[in-house]
């Protein structure tokens, strides 16, 4: 065991690893921790030639410093990326310095029946299938491990703003996978790692295709051609956008969008390279039932969420439906119709406005989207809602005395709270919103036998049906057909409350 | 799903009795705990194990790593490799799913074979039976002094060598299978590839020779 000191290629910084002869080794990489496990010292096993440096260079200056300064900087090297900040040099060898991953992302208890990864990374992929979820599967991780559905639309917004950023800053990610993410369902996040391959269009090429389950069919479909051919199509933005639908698809509906039950070849590889790419079909395409997965053929720890009659897609709601739609029917092979990380970030902050807790306590995934039915049910454990169950449309000033529907809804549930994002829409849920923009102005609650709103910080909130304002610390009772005024503020809205399942 | 199976063929012949069968039976057990720390692999590697000694048998068919469990390895009697061939052949015959209109097949299997001694039977008619067999790879391994690596060569290619059958040396053998089996499910995981014969397999642990 011996202490090791490097040298930065950019300025005079020095680093330390620990060599105990036995480092953590990755595919392309030996990766040491720092003496005091801050950091880690990762080298490359292949020497990295003078584009590969500069391109590295490029990322832990130029790229690091542009997300440092813009806003919500913090937010994203501390919670969406393990960005790596210089570049060092070693007997000719090339190594990186990155920030040691949040002690969150490795298992607190792994396995429910053993001690076997305890400790270990959260690797995306333990949480993408849906082995690792079933109860009766062996190898199952523990409850404790796996938090509930609405975690993973968090996991997922983290996902799309990660990708969102890399996009403005005019980067790549090109081998978007679960591979290169850790998940954390119990705290609810997701962070990037591996940021080391990040292609700058234009300037440096992608130098892996990707990883099987999330490269785009065009890529797939191409690969046979020489780099230098026009017709090749290798990993940009769009191929990106491919991997992240892939990516939301999965974590919350635990099966591939494309791996169904369709045969292309009666070879093995060019039946597997015909399904992910020119061949390439959605599992739930509505009018083309080829592709089914086939119940019979699936191992039987995968039937539950394998199956695409009992579990559609459509659970997730109307805007990730379309969103969907856009990607694995009308983009799939066409790449520009794909829908970009922002439309993807939105439509699943919008969907959680459409959640409801489950009542059924021991219900696996705890919440699940409004179905806009007069009598909603639980998706996974078919637990119908009980009681009543406000439903909130917002409208926005289209012109002066004309509101128009903002498509946005908020379902409402005991303790759930109203934040500016709902009341104003000048107010953007993202990642840039202050703290105090993130504190609630509002909640919901079952009072009396009535639902009713308590106002906490509103300034103008009016109930225009009885034409009265409610002050601050005074309570308003939904009922059908209500509207309310919740600001008198440009970008106010009005909310008009439905009553579902009278 | 595509599974991906994988056949361990071990030798069980009296002179693997002691330390050799222990050790054998150790990298066994730290091969599957290691594979159950990956995701990739569970979620494809299939495993099945056949032992030779007068006879050949399949003691633990082709089994996903979640429900595997080892049975006890007792070594005596003769080297039946040729039987081993045959078993084998009939085994992949019946286990591994083609791929047809209806159904995704598996993908190609994996081969490895670990003996001590040269074989007592007439090895070429089962290697007749094997040879009819598409493998990704083939991997023999002769365990100490007493193998035949002239032999195994005919068999496969890849053949490695260790030079004492000590439980240091076959530990690090499983330990390498360990990481090919591992590179092999993630290669075919990611990026729909099969790995094909040694080069592609991460190094052997310096124990092992590569018998050219």
């Amino acid at each position: 065991m011996s202490v090791i000191t490097v040298k930065s290629i950019i300025n005079d910084s020095t680093y330390q690893y620990v060599d105990n002869g036995n480092p953590k080794s990755g595919t392309a990489k030996n990766v040491y921790f720092s003496p005091d496990r801050k950091y880690v010292v990762a080298i490359f096993k292949d020497k990295q030639d003078f584009n590969q440096k500069e391109r590295l260079t490029k990322i832990v200056t130029q790229y690091y410093n542009a997300i440092k300064s813009k806003e919500a900087g913090d937010y994203y090297l501390e919670e969406i990326y393990r960005w790596p900040t210089d570049v060092i040099e070693t007997n000719g060898k090339t190594g990186l310095i990155v920030p040691i991953y949040n002690p969150k992302f490795f298992f607190k208890t792994g396995y429910a029946t053993s001690d076997l990864i305890k400790g270990e990374e959260k690797n995306g992929k333990w949480f993408a299938g849906s082995k690792f979820r079933n109860r009766l599967f062996p190898l199952r991780l523990d409850e404790s491990e796996l938090g509930n559905w609405l975690g993973y639309f968090q996991i997922c917004v983290n996902l799309a703003r990660g990708v969102k950023k890399m996009h403005q800053m005019g980067l790549s990610h090109s081998d978007l996978s679960y591979n290169n993410v850790l998940v954390d369902p119990v705290t609810k996040s997701a962070c990037m790692i591996d940021l080391d391959g990040l292609v700058v269009p234009g300037l440096y090429a992608a130098e892996v295709i990707g990883t099987a389950d999330f490269i785009a069919p065009e890529v797939l479909a191409t690969k046979h051609l020489g780099k230098t051919d026009p017709n090749r199509k290798l990993p940009n933005r769009l191929t990106d956008l491919h991997a992240l639908a892939c990516l939301v698809y999965m974590y919350l509906l635990h099966r591939h969008p494309l791996k169904g039950g369709k045969v292309h070849d009666l070879d093995t590889e060019k039946d597997d390279l015909l399904s992910m790419g020119e061949k390439a079909l959605f599992i739930e395409h509505p009018t083309d039932f080829s592709n089914r997965p086939k119940m019979n053929q699936i191992s039987k720890w995968d039937t539950y969420w394998a199956d695409v009659v009992k579990l559609p897609y459509t659970l997730t709601g109307p805007y990730l439906k379309e969103l969907f739609d856009q990607a694995f029917i009308k983009g799939l092979h066409n790449p520009n119709e794909r829908p970009n990380a922002d439309m993807w970030e939105q439509a699943l902050l919008k969907t959680t406005d459409l959640m409801q807790p489950c009542s059924n306590p021991s219900c696996e995934q705890k919440w699940y989207v409004f179905d806009n039915t007069t009598t909603p049910r639980c998706p996974f454990c078919g637990t119908a809602h009980r009681g009543t169950l406000p439903v909130l449309d917002l409208y926005y000033e289209f012109k002066p005395t004309v509101w128009r529907p903002e498509n946005h809804r908020l379902m409402v549930y005991n303790n759930q709270y109203l934040f500016q994002w709902h009341v104003n829409r000048n107010i953007t849920r993202n990642e840039r919103l202050t703290v105090a923009q993130k504190e609630p102005v509002g909640y919901f609650t079952f009072h009396n036998n009535a639902w009713v709103l308590v106002n906490q910080k509103l300034m103008g909130l009016k109930d225009l049906t009885e034409d009265k304002m409610i002050g601050i610390n005074q309570m308003v009772e939904l009922t059908n057909g209500k509207k309310l005024l919740l600001s008198k503020e440009d970008g106010g809205r009005v909310v008009v409350i439905t009553m579902a399942n009278q | 799903m595509r599974r991906l199976p994988v056949y361990l063929l071990l030798d069980t012949s009296g002179s693997m009795s002691g330390e050799p069968i222990e050790a054998v039976k150790n990298g066994v057990q730290v091969m599957i705990s290691s594979l159950r720390q990956n995701p990739q692999a569970i979620e494809t590697a299939f495993i099945s194990i056949i032992t030779f000694d007068t006879t050949a048998q399949q003691i633990v068919p082709l089994t996903d790593l979640a429900s595997f469990q080892m049975v006890d390895l007792k070594a005596s009697g003769v080297t039946a490799l040729g039987e081993a061939l045959k078993l084998v052949s009939s085994c992949m015959e019946r286990e591994v799913a083609k791929t047809t209109m209806e159904q995704k097949g598996d993908w190609k299997p994996l081969v490895f074979i670990m003996t001590d001694g040269i074989p007592t039977d007439n090895w070429q008619n089962g290697l007749t039976e094997f040879k009819k067999h598409k493998t990704a790879f083939t991997i023999a391994c002769a365990a100490g002094n007493g193998a035949d690596t002239n032999v195994l060569k005919q068999i496969t290619n890849d053949v490695v060598s260790l030079d004492t059958a000590d439980s240091g040396s076959i530990a690090k053998f499983f330990l390498w299978v360990t990481a090919s089996i591992g590179v092999s499910s993630t290669k075919v995981e990611d990026s729909g590839k099969e790995v094909q014969g040694l080069k592609e397999l991460p190094p052997p642990p310096s124990e092992l020779n590569i018998v050219v």
